[in-house]
């Protein structure tokens, strides 16, 4: 039986960031995994990350992965593949199955983090071929290149529904539509808005009938429920797709927590151990972060991983308790500020009628995906003057910042709270150089001028789609909710490093059009 | 469904070693490596299994090698989450029912 200081079970975001945090410090870790690929979801996640740049916001999800693997390596992190642990136990022992062994470790300190597996709703058809969760299909295209469907419809409007609708648009599949039972969008509206200017269509308070098809998927139907959830008769509406995406949110697996006699609560968010601010289970040395603990996200998993892993490096005794708080308390100020506005976890599910700013919500944005074309300029990220400046479509209180570093002149700010709307200043000068629009995740950041020569103006839009467009190519302007609305030309196409796959598109649209178009599609 | 050859933020699509297996006693080709499900999928098949009381076809949901429903034949051996297991050249690969590689077995 082999013997570590700390035994991390599951190499995702959480369990890798504390492992190298708790060898960092000296101790010595190893992290089991129950797949043949280290990461977690990570290496599925082809977006940009929201907060700020502790939190590796602006970096893709797969670019975190390597970079966490490289650190792990660096720190003599032991990862160990292919190992399902099949057993915890109070004394910090694990039982792994590895091939067709099953191997037996003792640690000083376990860490789980297991994260999660994903829920499912049941409609008639719902075992066909065809049918398959959100993460499936990111694991198709994103880990082994292969499109899951040519037609697909998402049911589930989170933030997962909303990434993984977009990741299959890139990657060259249709998305006939979004549909959730809920009234309203549960996702970043600006997730949505990147998938409602492309003219996917979104149905609140629909869900799914049924899926039909002889042997796999063929058709999908769904219909508008009422309050109580009940199908509303004669609303029926029906797609002819092959594929079904269910994203309706994650629960922890804590099946080995619950082994090992931690405590546990049973929450609407799903059976999580009982734990303390740093990751601390009712049983001493046992620790969990990231998803297993409770449902968030990436980024939150990573610092709640480096808080645990400093907590075990000080229960080890390689860290001074003092120097351990410390460091928690630099973390945790990390992880509070990606806890704060509209979606924070005390918000879940809640309607906010108003910004921090006291401006209205916009209710299209919930409802249908974009922001009407009047609401808009109520916004302090959009402003008209002459000459380039940037617009910034960014209207919910949401923790990220990368845009007011990305800017040379100033233009744009948030302030020190991280959840504030950007404000775009009108007085600093803006050179177009589009970094501002290269490093909002949430593509919501357009250059615009009004006029450029007589009666025209452009728009310069991210774009991540293939085939990318060429100077001179003419083409349909696309208006946020997705509708043709004006003939367009492109100028401009630039592509940079430091814009990392997200090119800049400059069209030329009529002046009266600059406030409008917001997508080009070629014809 | 297709393979993806080039996308817009991963680039091009490393290209891996041809490899030839069966389905079903078909002969078909794949990537050295991938899932076998991959393969599957990219030739068009859809259903991995029929289940032994109501014999509906099910295919691959989470693959990630939880929800066991991908389960086929692989070499002889049944139950083999498709989704996880990588191709190898000559694999045999048979649809499975319930538990067996026949239909009307157990």
């Amino acid at each position: 039986m082999e013997r570590y200081d700390l035994i991390v079970i599951g190499a995702g975001p959480a369990g890798l960031s504390a492992a190298i945090e708790a060898a960092k410090n000296g101790a010595r870790a190893a992290v089991f995994d129950e797949n043949e690929r280290p990461g977690g979801q990570l290496f599925k996640q082809i977006h940009k990350f929201f907060g700020s740049k502790e939190h590796k916001a602006k970096i893709r999800g797969f670019k975190i992965g390597n970079d966490l693997l490289k650190e792990a390596g660096e720190w003599g992190v032991k990862v160990v593949l292919n190992a399902t642990v099949i057993g915890l136990y109070p004394e910090k022992e694990i039982t792994v199955r590895i091939g067709e062994k099953i191997l037996h470790y003792k640690g000083d300190s376990v860490l789980i983090a297991t994260g999660a597996s994903e829920n499912m709703v049941t409609f008639e058809g719902w075992t066909k071929p065809g049918v398959i969760g959100a993460g499936a299909a990111q694991t198709m295209m994103n880990l082994h290149h292969i499109k899951p469907g040519n037609k697909v419809l998402m049911l589930g409007s989170g933030n997962v529904g909303l990434v993984v609708s977009y990741q299959l648009m890139q990657a060259g599949c249709k998305v006939v539509a979004v549909v959730d039972a809920a009234p309203r969008i549960g996702g970043y509206g600006v997730h949505a808005a990147k998938l409602a200017r492309c003219g996917v269509p979104f149905y609140l308070s629909h869900t799914i009938v049924r899926a039909a098809g002889t042997e796999a998927v063929e058709g999908v139907t769904i219909a508008q429920v009422d309050e109580s959830f009940r199908f509303v008769p004669e609303t029926e509406k029906t797609f002819e797709v092959d594929t079904v995406c269910v994203a309706v949110g994650l629960s922890p697996m804590s099946q080995l927590l619950k082994q090992a006699g931690c405590r546990m609560k049973d929450t609407p968010g799903g059976l999580i151990p009982d734990c303390d601010e740093y990751g601390a289970t009712s049983v001493p040395g046992i620790f969990a972060a990231g998803d297993v603990a409770g449902i968030e996200e990436a980024s939150s998993a990573m610092i709640e991983g480096r808080i645990s892993g400093a907590m075990i490096a000080g229960y080890l005794g390689y860290l001074e308790e003092k120097a351990a708080h410390t460091r928690v308390e630099e973390l945790e100020k990390a992880l509070e500020s990606l806890r704060k506005g509209m979606f924070a976890p005390e918000n879940r599910g809640k309607f906010m009628k108003k910004t921090e700013e006291g401006i209205d919500t916009s209710v299209s944005l919930l409802e249908h995906g974009f922001l009407a074309d009047n609401e808009v300029e109520k916004y302090p990220g959009v402003i008209r003057k002459a000459g380039t400046h940037p617009v910034i479509e960014c209207t919910q209180n949401i923790p990220c910042n990368p845009c007011q570093d990305a800017c040379p002149k100033g233009c744009i700010s948030i302030g020190s709270n991280i959840t504030s709307l950007p404000v775009v200043d009108g007085t600093a000068e803006c050179i177009g150089c589009g970094m501002c629009v290269a490093s909002c995740s949430g593509q919501a950041i357009f250059l615009v001028e009004e006029k450029c020569e007589d009666g025209y103006g452009t728009v310069t839009l991210p774009y991540e789609f293939l085939p990318l467009p060429a100077a001179g190519q003419k083409g349909i302007a696309l208006g946020r909710d997705g509708t043709r609305i004006c003939e367009a030309e492109v100028v401009k196409v630039r592509s940079a490093q430091a814009f990392d796959h997200t090119s800049l598109l400059t069209m030329k649209v009529p002046s009266d059009m600059v406030m409008k178009a917001r997508f080009f599609k070629a014809v | 469904m297709e393979r993806i050859q080039t996308h817009p933020i991963l680039g091009d699509t490393p290209e891996g070693k041809q490899v030839t297996f069966t389905y079903d006693g078909k002969i078909l080709q794949g990537i050295e490596g991938e899932p076998i499900a991959a393969a599957l999928r990219v030739a068009g098949v859809m259903t991995h299994r029929y289940t032994k009381k109501r014999h509906e076809p099910r295919g691959v949901f989470c693959a990630i090698g939880r929800c066991t429903d991908c389960v086929m034949v692989v070499d002889g051996k049944p139950n083999v989450r498709t989704c996880i297991t990588p191709l190898k050249e000559g694999m045999v690969v048979k649809t499975q029912y319930g538990a067996s590689e026949k239909e009307g077995e157990v």
